[in-house]
């Protein structure tokens, strides 16, 4: 009785885990090996590699896959460059005002992303919207672009409104890491006459590398679940699917073509990818989270 | 100079926002301009909204997903997290590195079969079938782990040894001591459960059953030259969780400092 009660609390949880995260993995995985159009009542063919086959030799998956990379990597000034910035301005600034810009550049990362694609979404009307009657009365623009039909536009504006939304949050990581610097860092570099430039490069760069890479590490891992629902709404992976990725690819296999073999098949190559992303970030991070000890 | 930048990237935060408000107020002659205040306010694209969803019992459905959502979390992690740090157990490092790597599965990669079963189960359009596959975080698990890690262990040795009960235990010591972290985690919790997106959307097609990002994204789409109407919808959408934010807003910022995001 006694050796059963971990167990007895943990039960809950690895039950419900069971059933809807376990059990739908493998089913995944044994999907990914057969064709099958989801309509209750009929029976899953397997098809061996078949799906894999495909996989490799469509198109469309394979430019999810450049996309995929291109918001991971375009993203990082929005979770990285431009927070680590706002972090470090903010944190050399006395009382209130600090608080007041930190809390207005966190409101964007509380909204739903619905709300956040509608709202952009009129923005960047392709003839009233916002952000071409500026342009135009500017005289940057002759005629209006149509910014999630234009495939040179898509998913530009897919990576900043993502980005728009992210920097609230890294901002205040970066602050939050901040605060447990050592001041006397700082003093003894203004001693030895280094410039703040010289201050950030040399003492807060090295001594905040473990937030930095934290937040490197959930940037990649997370880039391509944060776009989805802007993919989704605004573009629908389009046009010509320059805007999506692999997860809305998944998700299209899945309840657009009603290909469910396909998008499980899609769904294990990700993921034998991403695991291996994962080691070696996780690598990364051992390797530097004990810096300052 | 610095407050030059901070106030440029302040107003790139918010204006979005601003001009959302903004053009919701607007009418149908002025919608297309870029005035910066409605020269004559209206309310009518609130009331066509108001009339054309039904944004309360949307509202409900949002409230009543995260709430349930974030109460289920937190006691399915609640208890599992305190199994993992009260007692040494066989199978112990295998169960937390399966937890560890739960976190990372994208939901994509079980939407298929759990689309399935909720089918099979006849829960769609219910906003049970929408909380059903998250009744268990393992990001919440594994932060109350965190939590329950900096709890004295001679406290808990203590109150055993005078006879309080292992449930007791965690229910009249522990979770009083931690109650500020448990909250801080019930807020990220709610908020996301507030945001859900994919899920929602598989399992709910009418607007009565859909929280309200769903009810949205249906408007959003069949009314595209609404522009006015769609603000005010999307406007009301905002207010709850900016209202919490007004409140809570130090909470909430030290929540996501502490617990990072999933």
């Amino acid at each position: 009785m006694r050796r059963a009660k971990p167990f007895l609390y943990l039960l809950p949880a690895l039950a419900l885990l069971a059933v809807w995260m376990y059990r739908p993995l493998l089913y995944t995985f044994y999907l990914a090996f057969h064709k099958w159009s989801m309509v209750p009542g009929t029976e899953p063919l397997f098809v061996g590699l078949d799906n894999f086959a495909r996989l490799l030799q469509n198109k469309g998956f394979l430019d999810s896959i450049g996309n995929t990379v291109l918001y991971t990597i375009g993203l990082l000034p929005f979770s990285i460059v431009i927070p680590l910035v706002l972090a470090t301005v903010t944190h050399h600034m006395e009382g209130r005002m600090k608080n007041v810009y930190r809390a207005l550049f966190f409101i964007p990362m509380i909204l739903a992303p619905v709300s956040v694609s509608a709202i952009w979404r009129w923005l960047f009307h392709p003839s009233n919207g916002l952000v071409n009657i500026v342009l135009m009365k500017l005289g940057a623009i002759d005629a209006p672009i149509a910014f999630f039909s234009d495939p040179g536009w898509a998913k530009w504006i897919i990576l900043l409104i993502t980005g728009w939304k992210m920097v609230g949050f890294s901002t205040i990581m970066f602050a939050a890491a901040l605060t447990g610097i050592n001041r006397e860092y700082y003093e003894a570099a203004s001693q030895d006459g280094a410039g703040s430039l010289k201050q950030f490069f040399h003492i807060t760069i090295p001594l905040m590398s473990p937030m930095i890479i934290f937040m490197l590490t959930m940037s990649i891992l997370f880039s391509s679940q944060w776009t989805f629902a802007y993919i989704d709404i605004l573009t629908t992976g389009g046009p010509y699917g320059t805007s999506t990725n692999i997860y809305y690819e998944m998700y299209k296999y899945a309840f657009s073509n009603l290909n469910a073999g396909f998008s499980s098949a899609a769904a294990l190559l990700f993921f034998v990818v991403f695991g291996l992303i994962s080691l070696g970030l996780n690598a990364l991070s051992r390797k530097y989270s004990f810096y300052d000890n | 100079m610095q407050h030059g930048l901070l106030i440029l990237m302040c107003l790139i935060a918010v204006f979005p926002l601003y001009w959302m408000v903004n053009s919701s107020f607007k009418n149908e002659s002025e919608i297309f301009t870029s005035s910066l205040v409605p020269s004559s306010p209206v309310l009518s694209n609130y009331t066509y909204a108001f009339e054309q969803m039904p944004i309360f019992r949307m509202m409900f459905n949002s409230f009543g997903v995260a709430i349930l959502m974030t109460a289920l979390q937190l006691i399915t992690g609640l208890l599992a997290a305190y199994a993992l740090v009260r007692w040494r157990f066989r199978g112990q490092l295998l169960i937390f590195s399966v937890l560890s790597l739960t976190w990372l599965i994208p939901f994509q990669a079980v939407m298929i079969p759990n689309y399935v079963l909720v089918n099979q189960m006849g829960m769609n359009e219910s906003l049970l079938g929408i909380v059903l596959p998250f009744t268990v975080s393992t990001f919440a698990i594994l932060s109350l782990y965190q939590s329950f890690q900096s709890f004295p262990k001679v406290l808990i040795e203590a109150a055993s040894i005078d006879g309080l009960s292992d449930f007791n235990i965690l229910v009249k010591l522990i979770l009083p001591n931690i109650k500020s972290s448990v909250a801080s985690l019930g807020i990220i919790l709610f908020i996301n459960g507030w945001n859900e997106y994919l899920w929602p959307m598989l399992v709910t097609k009418k607007m009565e059953n859909a929280p309200l990002q769903i009810g949205l994204k249906l408007f959003v789409n069949s009314d595209t030259n609404m522009w006015g109407s769609l603000m005010a919808a999307t406007t009301v959408s905002c207010l709850p969780i900016l209202i919490i934010y007004l409140i809570l807003q130090r909470q909430i910022v030290d929540s996501f400092v502490r617990f990072g995001i999933k």
